[in-house]
């Protein structure tokens, strides 16, 4: 019996000696500190990131990679009011450039230690800031359709010409861009859109179109129900791979940057997995299967488009000298302002 | 007697339980943030301020969102009622055997959701859509009417939503009303309109009240219908809330705003209960 007993207890303290060490030899897979949280948009962003970072360069290091998925104010509510947790919920967040700017004047952001990301020598210097790191980018163009916009147009103040009345439309969700528009053809910079908003009043005489989302206007446009609009050069590529007939022209006043951001929280519980994010996101297959399927520039170097793509999706020498970067800072402190008046005034 | 009591008192407890953890907190931590100032950026600062009520109540564009919201709802309500009325008559006093199959037709579209039915809507009013093609083929029109985004397209659109609350609702009170007491009425001379306004109407009231708060509440807080049936131009108090704390990220005005929005839609609810139940009483 006491033998039996011996044995049992021996085998018992065997085992746990083996799974033990079986555990520790295991590849970090599944672990806490190989897992983490994303906060990002969803839909086609959230689907390639997956599908060109996530599943062929994180995976095979063990990297687990969950989505919070939301728009970007909401994720913006949510650092703010995790700020005072010691463990936020999330390691990395994906934010357009205004809202990461936003995060840090409100002081919820991580600096970025550049060190600890190996393809950062390759970083566009437009991409990089103390706080964040600029994913992918585009700029803001006009779009038309030449069968009912002719000759091209070359200047926002195409779109203000009664010529072409009644063919304009404008998206709602996109009012900072078309203040921006505004304002460059007005006397304004992008550090006070003021002029713009007297621009922009001039417009609604022209029985300009308005549509709630990017998508009713790409339908828009499809129909021939309005032939010209401004817009992403990226969004109209995919506009255009989805069969509406539009043309893209980087209007003479100068093509605002629009970048897609990824910033780490201050109170990230796994900021090791956040750089290793980083770092993946940047490798030229990554940004290669973005260009092409979602039409938006590498923010590296090192990334080398198709020929065939980079025409479709890029810019010119002359356009890129004409690249403007908005002032991150006015658009957070006035946003609100902004919105009000584009709904209260404008939109009246 | 006290046993029975204790347990009565034990078993209401989980609901009340219920509605205070999962309506009266959130609403007493709602209305402290509507006294919070909101900073761009900072989302919102601690203070007790009533600046974003002033602020609601003193800009012309806010009320005038609130009164649109009212009237629609009103419409909308009125629409449901006198459309409403008919069919859930004819619903109750049916004696076909395909009644069940009838009621089921009118609950249907509930089981569609809010924004696949205005879907629906959009496509029969777009520019292009079943409408006007159909009135361009019949030779009405020569050039496509602005059917979409439109203060009309809205209330149709919540219209046919909320109607089957209102017939729902109705016809299980009319059911309740003896048919021979119409009859009695006809026979002492009555005619019909008479039949219906001092006999019907009366008895049917609690089903009318129960009714038209219900629609009335539901039109005030409209939110997808509005969004896609009206645009971008039309405001309502509903995508107006929705804004405020997901576009803009201010939880103060937004708060501020979901509290005008419930106390507007409570207190005329109360009022026209009231005045409807004095009317009727005399």
């Amino acid at each position: 019996m006491n033998k039996s007993n011996d044995f049992t207890r021996r085998r018992f303290v065997k085992g746990l000696a083996v799974a033990g060490v079986a555990t520790l030899g295991r590849p970090g897979r599944g672990t806490a500190a190989e897992k983490m949280v994303l906060g990002t948009w969803g839909g086609d962003y959230s689907k390639l990131l997956t599908q060109n970072v996530e599943t062929p360069i994180l995976a095979p290091k063990g990297i687990e990679v969950v989505h919070d998925i939301a728009g970007d104010p909401q994720r913006r509510a949510k650092l703010v009011a995790e700020q005072r947790l010691p463990r936020g919920t999330t390691d990395l967040q994906a934010l357009s450039a205004a809202g990461s700017r936003e995060m840090f004047n409100a002081g919820v952001l991580e600096p970025i230690d550049y060190t600890k990301i190996a393809s950062a020598p390759h970083l566009l210097a437009p991409m990089k800031t103390p706080f964040s790191v600029g994913h992918i980018y585009s700029g803001q163009v006009i779009l038309y359709n030449p069968a009912m916009i002719s000759p091209a147009p070359t200047s926002y103040n195409d779109l203000w010409d009664s010529r072409h009345a009644g063919k304009v439309g404008v998206i709602d969700i996109q009012y900072v861009g078309m203040l921006e528009a505004a304002t460059l053809i007005s006397g304004g910079n992008m550090e006070n859109f003021e002029p713009g908003k007297a621009k922009l009043m001039e417009l609604r005489k022209l029985n300009f179109k308005m549509y709630p989302t990017n998508e009713a206007m790409a339908q828009a446009l499809k129909t021939g129900e309005v032939g010209m609009c401004v817009m992403w050069k990226a969004r109209g590529v995919m506009w255009q791979n989805a069969g509406v007939p539009v043309q893209a022209v980087a209007p003479k006043e100068g093509v605002v940057l629009y970048v897609s951001d990824f910033v780490i929280p201050k109170n990230a519980p796994n900021k090791a997995a956040a750089y290793a994010y980083l770092d993946a996101m940047l490798a030229p297959s990554a940004q290669i299967g973005f260009a092409e399927t979602m039409g938006y520039n590498p923010t590296v170097s090192n990334a080398k488009v198709p020929d065939a793509v980079a025409r479709r999706i890029g810019f010119t020498k002359d356009e890129q000298a004409r690249l403007l970067s908005p002032n991150y800072d006015y658009i957070a402190k006035n946003d609100s302002q902004l919105k009000e008046w584009w709904d209260k005034i404008f939109k009246a | 007697m006290a046993p029975r009591r204790s347990v009565a008192g034990a078993l209401v407890g989980p609901a009340t339980l219920a509605v205070v953890l999962g309506l009266l907190v959130p609403l007493a931590i709602l209305f402290r943030y509507s006294l919070n100032r909101f900073v761009p950026g900072r989302l919102m600062v601690e203070a007790l301020t009533a600046e974003n009520y002033v602020k609601f109540f003193t800009d012309p564009y806010y009320v005038a969102v609130l009164l649109r919201t009212l009237r629609v709802s009103g419409i909308c309500m009125v629409l449901c009622l006198v459309l409403g009325f008919p069919l859930a008559y004819a619903l109750a006093r049916t004696g076909s055997r395909w009644k069940s199959v009838l009621v089921m037709l009118v609950v249907l579209p509930l089981f569609v959701g809010n924004a696949v039915r205005a879907a629906g809507w959009m496509v029969m009013f777009g520019s292009r859509g079943l409408l006007n093609t159909l009135l361009g083929v019949v030779g009405l029109i020569d050039r496509p009417l602005q059917l979409m985004y439109t203060e009309g397209a809205v209330i149709v659109g919540i219209t046919a939503i909320n109607m089957p609350f209102m017939v729902l609702t109705l016809e299980s009170v009319i059911e309740g009303i003896d048919p021979a007491i119409e009859d009695a009425a006809a026979s002492l001379g009555a005619r019909p309109l008479q039949v219906f306004r001092r006999v019907i109407l009366p008895l049917a009231l609690p089903g009318v009240l129960a009714g038209t708060i219900l629609v009335f509440i539901l039109g005030m807080n409209a939110y997808a219908t509005p969004i896609l049936l009206g645009g971008p131009r039309f405001q309502m108090m509903g995508p107006l809330v929705y804004g405020q704390f997901a576009g803009l990220n201010n939880w103060p005005f937004g708060a501020a705003l979901s509290f005008v929005l419930m106390t507007a839609t409570l207190s005329l609810s109360a009022v026209s209960n009231l005045w409807i139940q004095r009317r009727y009483r005399r």
